[in-house]
């Protein structure tokens, strides 16, 4: 049945993925390891505004950070990226084979319908079929 | 405020049987059982389809003697063209469009999957639509 747990951090990923900025932090986080004032740097918002981003993208194990001294590192989790798309995978796919089961139910319609015109245009097998 | 769902999730299918033939299916619940909700280990065991605007459906497919319950509204039904309904499965509420247009004696159908309409809101927060993140994301994946 459906697992509360990943809907969940579905969810989060894709809250996290919802914005620009959490994205271009990423993409620098995709290169290697920076420092929360070396990922600050490029946007015109404070650090707190970028802490936030940064918040969100942790809840999201998007970004994973470690201390190395005074400081904090942060470096980028691939992880949940690969989890959100296997979802919309899945779903592509479920589908994909629910219309590929109707094509062939209205195959089996048409097999069944050009089966039998040939028998009604033969009247013998018409009235064959008549005299059971 | 129109809120942009997050996830379109698009799948196209061609059809060799006309449009009506293919619109009509997803309607008749001798015909919508056997593709629509059914799993191959699967049993279904209540199929109700309330085919009018505002009507809704119910498939309930027993897996294991647990039921899971397809359920939803319909939205729009303009015969053979679209359809549109929603479609909960527990807490979720997504709308699926169908669109059918013809081509040559048969017809495209192309299917719209808008996942999650709690999501909409954060949506609404970004310019980019979904599929392009999600598709970029994908290709990046392999």
């Amino acid at each position: 049945m459906r697992d509360i747990a990943s809907q969940r951090s579905l969810d989060h990923t894709l809250i996290a993925l919802a914005d620009p900025t959490r994205r271009a932090i990423l993409q620098r986080l995709s290169e290697g390891e920076a420092r929360v004032t070396e990922l600050a740097q490029p946007f015109a918002m404070s650090l707190n505004a970028v802490s936030k981003h940064i918040r969100i993208l942790e809840r999201a194990r998007l970004v994973r950070r470690r201390r190395a001294g005074r400081e904090h590192r942060l470096s980028f989790n691939q992880g949940p990226l690969d989890a959100a798309a296997a979802w919309i995978e899945a779903r592509r796919a479920l589908w994909t084979a629910r219309l590929d089961a109707l094509d062939a139910l209205l195959c089996a319609e048409d097999c069944a319908a050009s089966t039998a015109p040939d028998k009604v245009s033969t009247g013998q097998t018409k009235k064959k079929g008549r005299s059971r | 405020m129109t809120v942009e769902p997050p996830i379109h999730l698009r799948v196209t299918r061609r059809f060799s049987a006309s449009p009506e033939r293919v619109f009509d299916a997803f309607l008749d619940p001798a015909k919508a059982r056997q593709f629509m909700f059914a799993t191959a280990s699967g049993q279904m065991v209540r199929v109700e389809i309330d085919a009018r605007v505002g009507g809704s459906y119910n498939f309930t497919d027993r897996r294991d003697g647990e039921d899971a319950e397809h359920t939803g509204e319909y939205l729009e039904i303009d015969r053979p063209r679209r359809l549109m309904f929603t479609l909960r499965q527990g807490s979720d509420v997504s709308r699926v469009i169908i669109e059918i247009v013809p081509l040559g004696t048969g017809c495209e159908l192309t299917l719209t999957h808008e996942i999650n309409a709690e999501w909409a809101e954060y949506a609404g927060r970004t310019k980019e639509g979904w599929t392009g993140i999600l598709d970029g994301l994908a290709a990046t994946l392999g």
